[in-house]
């Protein structure tokens, strides 16, 4: 069996396992996890069809950098607020399965247009004789070179946004509050530790 | 060209075993006495006390992953640029430097938002000498409150006003 | 593949993976030592001879030492986060020569472990990974301590990874390749840091945050965090952690000797039989020199403040670096009418990178604006 099936071979299974997983943990980090996994094994599967260049941007943009702030959020907002989640959901659930079952007619005809059911894209070796980042590179910055100038916008629009959304301007705080605040003594008990559970 | 990776995987499985072995072969070998207060959170001898759930850190720390991610996929855009940019020639350069040029605006934009600004606490510079007065105004009137026999709720609420 | 490539293949994994720890326990000896000297103590002295063995002791003692998981921990994850900080430390090393190809039994055999197409962004990519101990150790420990810490160094490793990879597009632009063999084999006449300095300096300084070293080891602020991430570690789970950090040091050098101060390339007066030995003691000799000048700093320089941090990375570096990648790009690729490019690259890479060691220097030693009055002010 040559190399590639191998490789093939073992990934695959872990990547529908984590995908599996990842649907079916509780824990919010826990599923975070498991997509880092996916992801991971993704690389791979573009490491197996000779695209190092996007193997490595694969693992530093999506595992490395998106799953960060994924987790930033699920570690900070607090995922235990014990509202359940299928209640916050009612409106998602139709619309999940609508563009689920969109995606999967997508794909299905993205693949039968794009190699017709065969395994490999012949094209691909000779596109990529010296070497797979340098043949990103003149694909990206000649004929595509519009869409990448476009790329910047879309940073640009993402910037401004995450600035809109994220950052509140600095509030000031005015006397009263500061006088209701001082005034009124927290009456939060701060329990003494060790007092019984001490031998 | 798969086979170069090759190393690399037997790194990782050695790398692998000799992390989780020495776990193993530690938790076999090592005292394991465990009770109640050793076993609670490090929190200086209090009883630990949760963080409250829902918004508990600066937005600050989100504002920064999420740039990071902007900042990120530009410098991988960069990469590929940067092994070719000698046969792209003035082509190439031009056209890198309106990209950078395009995400330096948001770069610019942030900035003067005060996106990057971690400096004195959430209090805007131009408002820092005004929280002073007022600080110095409630310390001063405060102290005079104090001055009565203390008494520790009032002294821990007092603390933790903020 | 013959048993004999097999053979070669493992033994040289087993030989860098050994070489990687004995390098940390000499270089935690070699830090403490230099550290006393800088405070006219003796350092360490009971373990073998002048304490070169404390590390090993050290080890020792931690895998004896009971392991504590707190109640509220999330047991698999927090088991995972040590496991996560030592295996990329180890990778990350694996794309790195560390000396001329060698012919064992007929086979010319490179001393690296793999020469991998896109050597760097293999290395990036395991920086990203690393960030994950940090914030799953956090995360799981279920504590407060930890949490903030592991918030407080994801951010900023977040943000000096930016501007340690525009350092190293500038690096890539100026050697051609992604390959390390190829980048080595580019400094044969010069070594990137001359013409390159200023990403030289950048690369340093990002480095160190990278790794969480002083006077960026925010995350250990003892004073205001305990122990950071890992406050909440004990016994062997603690030692995987530390061993981690210091592999990454070694290998965060070892990246910055292949990138900037020719890999393994050094005079040697032997052909023959020993002339492998030659490389291999020039890369060890300048990764020590990296990592003596990160305990020099260490023992110079205070922890700088957090907010000092951020600043300096996202308001001096990435800019610079950007500036940085955009002028290497000019002095490369434009007309070269005069014959002046070198003597351009270095004027202009010399006063940026003086000007950018000032501001780090400013944002350390400045004195602190009046803050407001602390309300913990009315306590007291």
């Amino acid at each position: 069996m040559p190399l590639d099936n191998i490789v093939f071979w073992v990934f695959a299974p872990i990547s529908i396992a984590s995908a599996i997983g990842m649907l079916l943990v509780r824990n919010a980090v826990h599923a975070a996890l498991f997509l880092i996994v996916n992801f991971f094994c993704l690389a791979v599967f573009y490491l197996l069809l000779d695209a190092p260049f996007l193997f490595a941007v694969q693992i530093v943009v999506y595992a490395g950098a998106i799953m960060v702030l994924f987790l930033f959020v699920i570690m900070l907002l607090g995922v235990d607020s014990g509202v359940p989640i299928h209640e916050r959901l009612l409106v998602q659930r139709p619309l999940a399965f609508l563009l689920g079952a969109a995606f999967v007619v997508e794909m299905f005809l993205a693949i039968r247009a794009g190699v017709g059911f065969a395994t490999k894209a012949p094209a691909v070796f000779t596109a990529n004789e010296g070497g797979n980042t340098q043949a990103v590179a003149k694909i990206l910055f000649t004929q595509y070179f519009f869409p990448f100038e476009v790329t910047s916008v879309l940073l640009l629009v993402a910037a401004i946004a995450a600035m809109v959304l994220a950052h509140r301007k600095a509030r000031t705080v005015t006397q009263a509050e500061i006088d209701a605040a001082a005034g009124e003594p927290d009456t939060e008990e701060m329990p003494v530790y060790g007092a019984e559970a001490a031998p | 060209m798969l086979i170069d990776y090759l190393p690399i995987v037997v790194m990782a499985v050695l790398a692998g075993v000799f992390a989780v072995g020495s776990l193993m072969a530690s938790s076999m070998l090592r005292p394991n006495r465990p009770n109640p207060v050793k076993l609670s959170a490090y929190e200086c001898g209090n009883d630990p006390v949760r963080l409250p759930s829902g918004e508990r850190f600066s937005v600050k720390f989100y504002l920064v992953a999420m740039l990071f991610i902007i900042f990120d996929i530009e410098t991988i855009f960069l990469f590929p640029w940067a092994v070719s940019f000698r046969s792209l020639g003035l082509f190439g350069l031009v056209e890198m430097a309106v990209f950078i040029g395009l995400v330096f605006v948001a770069y610019v934009y942030i900035w003067r938002k005060g996106g990057f600004d971690w400096s004195a606490g959430e209090i805007a510079p131009n408002e820092a000498d005004e929280v002073v007065e007022r600080e110095r105004a409630l310390f001063t009137r405060s102290e005079q409150e104090v001055a009565k026999p203390p008494d520790v709720n009032e002294w821990q609420g007092a603390g933790r006003a903020g | 593949m013959t048993g004999i490539d097999w053979v070669l293949l493992v033994g040289r994994v087993i030989l860098v993976f050994v070489a990687l720890l004995i390098s940390v326990l000499l270089y935690i000896w070699m830090e403490r030592k230099v550290i006393a000297d800088f405070q006219t103590r003796t350092g360490p002295m009971r373990a073998g001879p002048r304490g070169v063995l404390v590390t090993f002791a050290d080890g020792l003692k931690l895998f004896f030492k009971e392991s504590i998981s707190p109640t509220n921990a999330d047991r698999p994850v927090y088991l995972l986060a040590p496991i996560i900080a030592t295996i990329p430390a180890f990778l990350a090393f694996s794309v790195i020569p560390f000396g001329a190809p060698v012919v064992i039994f007929g086979r010319t055999v490179p001393l690296q472990l793999a020469d991998l197409n896109i050597g760097v962004l293999w290395v990036l990519a395991m920086t990203s990974i690393g960030v994950y101990a940090v914030v799953l150790a956090g995360w799981s420990s279920g504590s407060n301590y930890p949490l903030l810490g592991a918030v407080r160094s994801t951010a900023q490793m977040v943000s000096y990874e930016v501007a340690m990879s525009l350092a190293l597009v500038a690096v890539i632009m100026f050697s051609g390749h992604l390959k390390m063999s190829e980048i080595v084999a580019q400094q044969d006449k010069v070594w990137n840091v001359i013409p390159q300095f200023p990403a030289f300096v950048v690369y340093l300084i990002c480095a160190l945050a990278e790794v969480n070293r002083p006077p960026f080891d925010l995350a250990e602020a003892e004073s205001e965090l305990v122990a950071g991430f890992h406050t909440e570690y004990s016994g062997i789970r603690f030692a995987l952690f530390y061993l981690g950090e210091y592999v990454n040091t070694v290998t965060v050098s070892a990246i910055a000797v292949t990138l900037f101060l020719g890999g393994w390339r050094g005079w040697w007066p032997f052909h023959g039989a020993a002339a492998w030995l030659g490389p291999v003691l020039w890369f060890v000799l300048k990764v020590t020199a990296v990592i003596y000048v990160y305990i020099l700093v260490r023992g110079t320089l205070p922890r700088m403040r957090y907010d000092r941090l951020m600043n300096f990375g996202w308001k001096y570096l990435i800019p610079f670096g950007l500036f940085w990648v955009l002028a290497t790009g000019a002095i490369v690729v434009l007309p070269d009418r005069y014959g002046h490019r070198r003597g351009a690259f270095m004027a202009v890479g010399i006063i940026v990178a003086v000007w950018l060691v000032m501001s780090l220097v400013k944002q350390l030693l400045e004195s602190p604006r009046p803050a407001p009055a602390s309300r913990e002010g009315l306590a007291t």
